[in-house]
């Protein structure tokens, strides 16, 4: 790892001045469960670091009529335990817990959990590839058991958060502040495939900071689940997950958000499967026929097709445990 | 010593014989030195420290972080160690220039291949050496006055490599025009190990059923908890070390012989560390750098290897391709085993074993010995891959050769409609079908049966994979074969001190199996005199008598005799002293519970303490040795494993709910850190079958799983419920009647975790580990 200062700004404004100032050489540090690990891997070498966690507002936990405020600096373990969280968005809450270990809870926000790094094995190790500037992604034809089968090229990430998937079932979206201001970004426009830009994954600009995510109230009636598969029982991230936000109202599913996490390079919203169930009475069937659909037009790589079938058993047990079938 | 008549120098000091000792399936004969005398076994009845449970005699420094390992010491004016590796899977060093580097102000010493002796290394290489034949192979070392100088040394010194063609794939390695990993042809010694018996044609021509498959199983990491590792300091010419290692006199044999000085010039220190697996059995080429820099500097120089060093500069379990065929007859009755077997050395061949003995051919020993069968042949090709040497660990080759072997077994038992244990008494081996010899003991019925209550094994599915569900359970088991017996030489020395406590020294180590507390405990059986006021010291070639290195679950074995004979001898001397001052015979006086008393009225006692005190400055040391193993026979642990899984059909998904784990190890010293050792054992066999995985990427060879996140070690909520368990009784075979249990339980995890999955699913997974993927696949085929 190479030396940097550390920064500890007490506002945000302090912390945006710092940023611009530092032209691209410096990194916002929130848990720094994610970022140390990639500097120490020397994927990442700034300058500065820039510690958030001094500035007040932004671990805010704020219900109001029908929203939920999530200051970016929240910590997992806080959104676990939050009774409001669990009460009214399940989903969350589930997929927080499934995040890590009870130390990266702790210390992982849920800023940081969705602007973390991806976890691909050439690219935290000794590879220069696409993503690390190089001209060559090395899953393609190397080892992939655990990239994307989904939307990938040129590069074959999968997205890491766990939290991701969740929020966006829960159709979330985000505050961006930066030098000019803020805006608020839905969560579906955030997250970026590698073929918009194969050295990011998100639309954050260098001198930007996720503020606050915004989580509106489901509607009554609705249910939330997230299942996770994995190698080890925890401290390990998604083969593939799923999230899924059910609203069956006289039989009929009047809402469906289904999102897949470990699959793709963004957290991926399986469209053509709700597309199957709207509106339409929930049958076995036709939970097949989602199942089948939900990841059509995937290509798996040499040693992930396994990755098919496992999402689609998360997805048919998830609308099943919902559909109460 | 005298030259005898051919010239040869004669060792002619004291008693000697021939006797036979095994170190990780490997079997020397040696001589020996016998004890004063040998000991009766102990009788049973009259035990009062040996078996019982008793906890840690450093547990309380260990939780109070009281307890040094070798990461800890500081030595004032310490300088700190670095190394540059290889990133390349076969190189030729063609220049390196140090000289940026050695500007850096903090910068102490830089060592290369340049002005480091040439210090013979792996096969015929070197310590530094111009070819380099995988990533992360030693290049060139800095010392410096903190860690994060001698790191951004590192980066200043400039290396430029020629590339070399190179290999990763062991099969691909044994193919014609594979690139030479080095001269000689990439097949170890250019012919596969072969052992045959009987006619293995003739004996598949006998057989009603044959059953041929292949497995394969994966690398292995160490991953020890503190990582490899040495603090030296020359003293003049003379060098104390530090070494987090499995063998002190081995680091110092291995460290005098490398640096060209008298073994007595060399101290090497080892009180606590944290894991080695068999990875540390000697001095690492840090340890030889940590030396070389300091003697360069005129300091202490600490050299503690990084996780990713770990994983990538300190060996693995090699990687294995097995080919099984097997012929039984209807009745169960085997009649031929055929094993075709390709594993992965690395680079080089391993260090510990350099000569004929193969790590790799250890994998083939339960084919030879665990059933009897009169028409076996084994054939292991070991092969060299650009990838890090492997070593030794944790039942070396046992527990690769058990994974197939003990899954073909079960294949039979399914095709012949036999009771899996049923098939293997059928075929139980009751003597050493190699060397002919018969067991000094072997109670591997005993734990097969009372392993089968404990799982309640009529539980198990009676077809396999009958039950259709989102999650299914199945029950299986497997048995293994073990050396474990130890042998000499060892010794041991026990002072008795004038207040009537004792000291005990012996030049073994604890390296985390609790065997500190193991020996006090059999010192305190022979001596009468309590734990508590036995302290022990060990860990330091200067102060206590050789003993080997724990690797080959010997320590208790080979050092636990030569301590009961110190403190017999001891004893002895104790009783003469109480004799002469009671006015009676020595013969007649016992001790017990720190009190001597008269044999045939144990009434009449005094405690040991009064008699000590009268000693003065006049001192007791009892000296004892490791006596020969029983000649014409052979000592093994045997044991079975009985698993209970759940496996999720939709995912592939496995669940170890719980093992039972029945060995014969002979006599119990101490129940808890027997049970730690099973515990431990079955952590670590049921990670090797479901998650850890070192993984090359095989277009570069580098390393894609060097850290512990990637890699997946267990945690605690992987961890089934273990029921540990023995058979009961000691053997023979030495003068304490145990024997080792170190490595014995992990070897037959994951074979009975995958026919587990077997009768849970009726699906059989050959390739470890037993991953979510491979079980989708499986199911689907
Ligand atoms: C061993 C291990 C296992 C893990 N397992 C999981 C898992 O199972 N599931 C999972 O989802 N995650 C996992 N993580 C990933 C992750 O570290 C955590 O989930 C955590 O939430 C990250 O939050 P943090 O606050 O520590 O982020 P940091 O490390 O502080 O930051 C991560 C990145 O986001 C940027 N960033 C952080 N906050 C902001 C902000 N407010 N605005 C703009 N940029 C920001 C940082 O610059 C950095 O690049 C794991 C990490 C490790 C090391
Ligand atoms: S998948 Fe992406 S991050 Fe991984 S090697 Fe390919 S380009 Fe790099």
């Amino acid at each position: 790892m190479k030396g940097f200062t550390f920064h500890k700004p007490r506002s945000l404004k302090e912390a945006l001045a710092m940023l611009k100032e530092a032209d691209g050489k410096a990194k916002i540090m929130a848990g720094g469960t994610d970022l140390l690990g990639a500097m120490k891997d020397g994927i990442m070498q700034p300058e500065r670091l820039i510690n958030l966690q001094e500035i007040p507002d932004l671990a805010n936990i704020r219900p109001d009529n029908d929203r939920l405020h999530l200051g970016a600096l929240v910590s997992l373990h806080e959104i676990t335990v939050h009774p409001s969280i669990q009460k009214r968005f399940g989903i969350l809450a589930q997929a927080a817990q499934e995040v890590g270990s009870p130390q990266l809870r702790n210390m992982g926000t849920l800023g940081g959990n969705l602007c973390q790094r991806p976890r691909c094995w050439y690219y935290r190790g000794d590879f220069v590839c696409l993503k690390r500037g190089g001209d060559q992604c090395f899953a393609v034809t190397g080892q992939n058991k655990y990239h994307a089968v989904i939307e990938g090229g040129p590069c074959f990430i999968v997205h890491p958060s766990d939290t991701a998937p969740a929020l966006l079932a829960m159709d979330a979206s985000v505050r961006i502040a930066g030098p000019d201001g803020e805006k608020i970004a839905a969560l579906e426009k955030f997250f970026m495939t590698p073929r918009d830009n194969v050295t990011r994954e998100n639309i954050l600009e260098p001198d930007q900071i996720l503020t606050e995510i915004m989580v509106p109230l489901p509607r009554e009636g609705s249910r939330g689940i997230y299942l996770k598969a994995r190698e080890r029982r925890c401290w390990d991230f998604a083969l593939a997950s799923v999230a899924l936000l059910l609203n069956i109202d006289d039989g009929i599913c009047q809402e469906i958000r289904l999102v897949l996490g470990g699959i793709a390079p963004i957290p991926f919203r399986a469209s053509k499967a709700e597309e199957v169930l709207k509106g339409k009475p929930i049958e076995i069937e036709l939970i097949d026929q989602a199942c089948r659909m939900a990841l059509s037009g995937a290509r798996p790589l040499a040693s992930n097709a396994y990755k098919l079938e496992l999402t689609q058993a998360l997805i048919k047990q998830a609308l099943l445990t919902l559909s109460n079938k | 010593m005298l030259p005898n008549a051919s010239g040869k120098v004669v060792v002619t000091v004291g008693r000697r014989v021939k006797t036979r000792v095994e170190e990780e399936g490997k079997i020397e004969e040696i001589n020996v030195e016998l004890p004063h005398e040998d000991l009766p076994p102990w009788e049973e009845k009259n035990l009062v420290w040996v078996g019982k449970g008793i906890p840690r005699v450093d547990g309380f420094e260990k939780c109070t972080g009281k307890a040094k390992y070798t990461y800890d010491i500081h030595l004032p004016g310490m300088l700190y160690g670095k190394i540059l590796r290889c990133p390349h899977p076969h190189a030729r060093l063609i220049r390196l220039d140090t000289s940026k580097a050695q500007r850096l102000s903090g910068v102490k010493a830089i060592l290369s291949q340049e002005n480091a002796p040439p210090i013979p290394w792996y096969n015929d290489s070197f310590l530094f050496d111009r070819t380099l034949r995988c990533v992360g192979e030693e290049v060139a070392a800095v010392a410096a006055v903190d860690e994060y100088i001698a790191r951004d040394a590192l980066d200043m010194i400039e290396a430029e490599y020629e590339s070399l063609p190179f290999v990763v794939d062991p099969e691909e390695a044994l193919r014609p025009g594979a690139p030479p990993v080095r001269p000689g042809g990439n097949l170890l010694d250019g012919k596969p190990i072969i052992y045959s018996r009987g006619e293995i044609e003739q004996g598949f021509d006998e057989a009603d059923l044959i059953i041929e498959e292949n497995f394969s199983t994966q690398v292995q990491a160490h991953a020890c908890m503190e990582t490899h590792g040495s603090v030296v300091n020359w003293e003049g010419d003379h060098l104390t070390i530090w070494e987090s290692t499995q063998g002190v006199s081995d680091v110092r044999e291995g460290m005098a012989k490398a640096l060209g000085i008298p073994i007595s010039k060399v101290r090497v220190i080892k009180d606590f560390m944290g894991g080695g697996f068999g990875s540390k059995t000697r001095e690492g080429k840090y340890t030889v750098i940590a030396a070389l820099l300091a003697k360069m500097t005129g300091r202490p120089v600490k050299l503690m290897l990084d996780r990713k060093e770990e994983f990538y500069a300190t060996g693995h379990r090699p990687s294995s391709l097995q080919y099984v065929k097997a012929g039984v007859k209807k009745d169960g009755s085997l009649t031929a085993i055929y094993l075709r077997s390709i594993g992965a050395c690395g680079a080089y061949e391993t260090p510990l074993f350099p000569s004929k003995f193969s790590m790799i051919d250890a994998l083939a020993r339960p084919y030879r010995e665990l059933y009897h069968c009169p028409n076996v042949k084994t054939e292991v090709y070991p092969v060299y891959n650009n990838i890090p040497v492997h070593t030794a660990q944790r039942a070396p080759g046992h527990v690769e050769g058990t994974f197939a072997l003990e899954q073909v077994m079960d294949q039979a038992a399914h095709q012949l409609g036999m009771d899996p244990i049923a098939l293997r008494m059928k075929n139980y081996a009751l003597k050493d079908q190699v060397e002919d010899f018969p067991y000094t003991r072997k109670a591997l019925d005993q734990c097969y049966q009372k392993g089968a209550e404990k799982i309640q094994w009529e539980k198990r599915n009676k077809k396999p994979g009958e039950k259709k569900a989102l999650i299914c359970e199945g029950i299986g088991m497997a048995g293994q074969i073990w050396g474990g017996g130890g042998g000499p030489p060892a010794y041991a020395i026990i002072k008795i001190n004038q207040d009537g406590t004792a000291n005990l020294l012996t030049g073994t180590q604890d390296i985390g199996t609790g065997s500190k507390t193991v020996f006090v405990q059999i010192a305190s059986e022979e001596l009468g005199i309590s734990p508590k006021d036995i302290t022990i010291t060990l860990g330091d070639t200067e102060t206590t008598p050789y003993a080997p290195r724990s690797s080959g679950s010997r320590t208790v074995p080979s050092v636990g005799p030569a301590v009961r004979s110190a403190a017999a001898d001891a004893k002895r001397q104790l009783l003469d002293l109480a004799g002469s001052i009671l006015d009676s015979k020595a013969e007649d006086l016992a001790i017990r519970e720190g009190q001597i008393y008269l044999k045939n009225n144990p009434t009449r006692k005094i405690p040991l303490k009064e008699i000590t005190q009268k000693m003065g400055n006049n001192m007791i040391m009892g000296v004892g040795s490791r006596g020969p193993n029983p000649p014409q026979a052979a000592i093994n642990v045997f044991g079975a494993q009985f698993a209970h899984v759940a496996v999720n059909t939709a995912t592939g998904e496995v669940r170890v709910l719980k093992v039972v784990s029945i060995h014969d190890a002979g006599r119990v010293i101490n129940s808890m850190t027997l049970n730690n050792q099973i515990e431990g054992g079955i952590v670590q066999g049921m990670g090797y079958g479901l998650m850890e995985e070192v993984i090359w990427d095989k277009g570069t060879g580098i390393m894609l799983t060097p850290n512990l996140h990637a890699y997946k070690l267990p945690t605690m909520l992987d961890i089934p419920e273990v029921v540990p368990g023995v058979a009961e009784g000691s053997d023979p075979a030495n003068n304490i009647g145990a024997k080792g249990i170190g490595e014995p339980p992990k070897i037959p995890t994951a074979p009975a975790i995958a026919n587990a999955i077997y009768n849970a699913i009726g699906v059989r997974l050959k390739e470890l580990p037993i991953t979510p993927d491979k079980v989708l696949r499986a199911l689907k085929i």
